[in-house]
C-alpha cells in the first residue's frame, strides 16, 4: 500500500514537472547563492528581499507568472556554481539566471552565460571585472573601488593627514586598499603602512599596536565580515580609540553587524551605497514588509537591496518583453535604466551594464536604544572608478 | 616599554589559547581520546551561556552554570558515543567525533542560525586599566588571571591529588587500575564531564576574541589541537607551555614583521614539532 501511494506521487510529480515546464505564461528565475554553511545569510537575505518584492508586486506580471527557483552552492565554490547554472539553464529551462555571492562564483558562470545568451543579475560579488566577463552580466550590488574612493575623499577634505590601512588578507581586501591609498595620496594625504592581515586571523592586537605606535589619525579597515570584522573594530576600540585614532570603514559596520559590536562603534563613519535607514519610501516599506513577515529582528542589508532590485529589472524586462523575452532584448532594454531602489535612485551603466548609485557618508548613532547608521552626506551617482581606468 | 607590552599581549594570546584549549588537554591530551568534538562541547556552551545571560543571570554566574550543564552533556556523551570507541582505535574516534561535531553544528544553526552571538562581558572587564607605562584593556588582564588560576587548580588537582593518579593510573592501564579497586568507568565518565565543562567556560570567557556562532568548533579547531599536539599528548603542563610559546612567537612575529603574519604561527608549530616530534613535555607513558 505504501509503495503504491508512493509511485502514484512519483507519478503526479512527473506530470507536474513536465506540465509546468513548457507553458509560454510561466517565467522562471533561476538564483544561485548560498543557503547553507556560514554564509547562508547571504541567501536568506536575498529570498526574503525577493519574497517582499513578490508580495509587493505579485507573482506575475501580465499574467505571467514569475517562479523563482533557488539553488545553493554552499559558498566559495565555482564548480558548483557553474554545474547549477549549466543544470538551470538546460533542464529547468531558465529564462533569467540571478543571485551570486562570491566573485569566483559569478566568474565561472560567465561562458555558459555568454554561450546560452543568459541574461543575469550578480546581486552581490563586487569585484570590479565581474561585469567584463560576459555581455549577459549586469550588476545591482555595487564594487569595492565605488565605495572606498569616496570615504578616502571625504577624510581628506575633513581635515585627515596620515593614515594606515589594515584589510584582510584577500583580493577584494587588496582592492579596498589600493584604492583608498591612490585616492588619498592623490588628495595629498600621507599613507604611513598599509597592512595586510590574515584571514585567520583572531588575535588583532599585535597589527594594532604596530599602528599605535606611529600614531595615525586615522586606520581605514576593510575585513570579511563575521567573527574578523568584529574583531578588528573590537581591538580598534579597546586599544587606538582611546589614544585618538579614529576608524573609517566601508560595510564593517552595516546594522545587521551593529548588535555584535556593540556601542563601541559610536561615531564610526563609514562610506556604503545602501543604508538601512536612508529615508525612501521603497525603503521603508522594504523593511516594513521584512519584518512583518520574517519576524521583527530581520534587518535589510546590501544583500536585500541587490535582490530586491534585480527583481525590479526583471519584472520589468517580462512586463515589456512578454515571456519569451530573450536576452539580447532584456540586456539591451536595462542598458542605461534608471530605477528607484530602496537604497535611493540607481542607473545601470549604458556601457558597462554595472551599477551607478549615490554612495552614502554616514555616521553610528544611537536611536531609541538602537544603534543605527545615519546618513550625513550624499555623493550622487559614483560610477566604478576601476571601469573608468581600465577602459575596454 | 613596547617590548614589555607585547611580551604582555603574546602572554594573553597565549592564555587565551589555553583558556579555550584547556578542556581538550583533558579529553585528549590526558584520557587520550581523539576528541575533535572539543568545539562542539564549547559552543553547546556557549550557546547555553547566550540564553542564560538572556534570562537575566551575571556573566559570570552564566558562564559556570553553562559549564555544568555542558559538563551534564558531556557526561551522557561519554556514556553513549565515547565509551564504545575506547577500544576501536583512532581513526574510529576521529570520525565520530568529527560527525558528532556537525551534528552540534547543523543543530545550532538550526536553532539559532549563522551569525554571531554576542556574549557581552561585565563593564567592570570591558574598559582600560592603567599598567603604569600605558593602559590595558582589562579583558586581557582578566584573562591572564583566569587562565593562571585554571592552570593552577588542573595542576593541583591532576598532579598532586589521588583523584589525578587515580586517573593517570587509570589511562596507562586500565585493567591493573581496575585490578586494584578503581572504578575506572566512573572516573572515565566523571572526568570527561570535567574536560566538557571546561571547553565551555573557556569558550564563554573567551568569547569576546573568538566570538561564538556555529562553525566556532571547525574554525578553532586547528587552534585546539595545535595547543594539545605541541604541548605533549598526555600532559597538561606541556599544553600549558606551548600555549603560552606560540602566543609570545606568534604576537611578536605579527608585530615585528606583519608581512610574514600568515606564516607566524603555522612557521613556530612546524619548527617545534620538528624539533620535538611528541611536543614540548611528552609523558613518558605516551611516547
Amino acid at each position: 500500500m505504501k509503495k503504491m501511494l508512493l509511485l502514484a506521487l512519483c507519478g503526479t510529480g512527473l506530470t507536474w514537472a513536465t506540465a509546468t515546464a513548457a507553458p509560454a505564461d510561466t517565467v522562471k528565475v533561476g538564483v544561485i547563492a548560498t543557503f547553507s554553511g556560514p554564509f547562508a545569510r547571504w541567501g536568506e537575505q536575498f529570498q526574503q528581499a525577493i519574497k517582499v518584492y513578490q508580495k509587493q508586486h505579485g507573482t506575475s506580471v501580465k499574467g505571467n507568472t514569475i517562479d523563482v527557483i533557488y539553488r545553493d552552492d554552499g559558498g566559495p565554490d565555482p564548480t558548483r556554481a557553474k554545474q547549477l547554472a549549466e543544470e538551470l539553464i538546460l533542464r529547468e529551462k531558465v529564462q533569467f539566471l540571478g543571485g551570486f555571492v562570491f566573485t569566483p562564483n559569478a566568474l565561472a558562470v560567465a561562458d555558459i552565460v555568454t554561450e546560452a545568451k543568459m541574461p543575469t543579475v550578480i546581486f552581490n560579488a563586487a569585484t570590479a571585472v565581474v561585469t567584463r566577463k560576459s555581455p549577459y552580466f549586469v550588476r545591482t550590488s555595487q564594487t569595492i573601488p565605488q565605495v572606498t574612493v569616496p570615504i578616502a575623499q571625504w577624510a581628506f577634505k575633513n581635515g585627515v593627514k596620515r593614515v594606515i590601512t589594515a584589510v584582510s588578507d584577500y583580493a577584494p581586501g587588496y582592492d579596498a586598499e589600493q584604492y583608498f591609498v591612490k585616492t588619498f595620496k592623490a588628495a595629498g594625504g600621507e599613507v604611513l603602512e598599509s597592512i595586510r592581515i590574515p584571514l585567520a586571523t583572531t588575535d588583532f592586537s599585535p597589527f594594532y599596536e604596530r599602528v599605535l605606535q606611529q600614531k595615525p589619525d586615522v586606520l581605514f579597515i576593510f575585513g570579511p565580515g563575521g567573527p574578523p570584522t568584529v574583531g578588528m573594530i573590537n581591538t580598534w576600540a579597546s586599544r587606538l580609540k582611546p589614544a585618538g585614532i579614529r576608524l573609517l570603514c566601508t560595510a564593517e559596520t552595516q546594522e545587521i553587524d551593529l548588535p555584535k559590536i556593540g556601542p563601541v562603534a559610536l561615531g564610526v563613519v563609514s562610506a556604503f551605497h545602501y543604508t538601512e535607514t536612508v529615508d525612501n519610501p521603497l525603503n521603508k516599506a522594504l523593511w516594513a514588509d521584512l519584518t512583518a513577515m520574517f519576524g521583527k529582528n530581520t534587518v535589510p542589508d546590501l544583500a536585500s537591496a541587490g535582490a530586491y532590485d534585480a527583481m525590479e529589472l526583471i519584472y520589468r524586462a517580462v512586463a515589456n518583453f512578454g515571456p519569451q523575452v530573450t536576452g539580447d532584448e532584456a540586456i539591451g532594454f536595462w542598458r542605461g535604466m534608471a530605477l528607484d531602489s530602496p537604497r535611493g535612485p540607481i542607473k545601470i551603466d549604458e556601457t558597462t551594464r554595472d551599477i551607478i548609485q549615490n554612495v552614502y557618508l554616514r555616521k553610528v548613532e544611537e536611536r531609541d536604544g538602537k544603534l543605527e547608521n545615519i546618513n550625513f552626506e550624499t555623493v550622487p551617482m559614483v560610477r566604478d572608478p576601476w571601469k573608468d581606468e581600465h577602459p575596454e | 616599554m613596547l617590548d614589555i607590552t607585547i611580551l604582555l599581549d603574546g602572554v594573553a594570546y597565549g592564555m587565551v589559547l589555553f583558556i579555550i584549549s584547556v578542556g581538550l588537554t583533558v579529553t585528549m591530551g590526558l584520557m587520550r581520546i581523539v576528541n575533535l568534538a572539543h568545539g562542539a562541547f564549547a559552543m553547546i556552551g556557549g550557546y547555553l551561556a547566550t540564553m542564560l545571560l538572556g534570562a537575566g543571570l551575571p556573566f559570570f554566574a552564566a558562564a559556570i552554570v553553562a559549564a555544568a550543564l555542558v559538563g551534564i552533556v558531556g557526561a551522557v556523551a561519554e556514556l553513549a558515543i565515547y565509551r564504545p570507541l575506547y577500544r576501536k582505535g583512532e581513526l574510529a574516534q576521529a570520525l565520530m567525533t568529527f560527525g558528532f561535531t556537525f551534528v552540534v553544528i547543523a543543530a545550532l544553526t538550526t536553532a539559532f542560525g549563522t551569525g554571531i552571538r554576542t556574549l557581552p562581558v561585565p563593564p567592570t572587564l570591558s574598559g582600560v586599566v592603567d599598567i603604569g607605562f600605558r593602559t590595558y584593556p582589562t579583558y586581557r588582564l582578566f584573562l591572564v588571571a583566569v587562565g593562571l588560576v585554571l592552570a593552577l587548580l588542573l595542576w593541583l588537582l591532576i598532579d598532586r591529588s589521588s583523584y589525578g593518579a587515580r586517573l593517570r593510573a587509570a589511562v596507562d592501564n586500565p585493567r591493573m587500575a581496575s585490578a586494584v579497586g578503581i572504578d575506572v568507568n566512573l572516573l572515565f565518565t566523571v572526568t570527561f564531564a570535567g574536560g566538557c565543562a571546561l571547553a565551555a567556560f573557556g569558550c564563554v570567557i573567551g568569547a569576546a576574541l573568538m566570538p561564538l556562532e556555529p562553525y566556532y568548533a571547525l574554525r578553532y579547531l586547528v587552534l585546539f589541537l595545535v595547543v594539545v599536539g605541541v604541548g605533549g599528548i598526555g600532559n597538561f603542563k606541556g599544553s600549558f607551555v606551548a600555549a603560552i610559546a606560540l602566543g609570545i612567537i606568534d604576537t611578536g612575529g605579527k608585530f615585528l614583521v606583519p608581512q610574514a603574519a600568515a606564516y607566524m604561527f603555522y612557521g613556530a608549530v612546524l619548527i617545534l614539532l620538528l624539533l620535538r616530534p611528541h611536543g614540548l613535555m611528552p609523558a613518558k607513558s605516551a611516547a
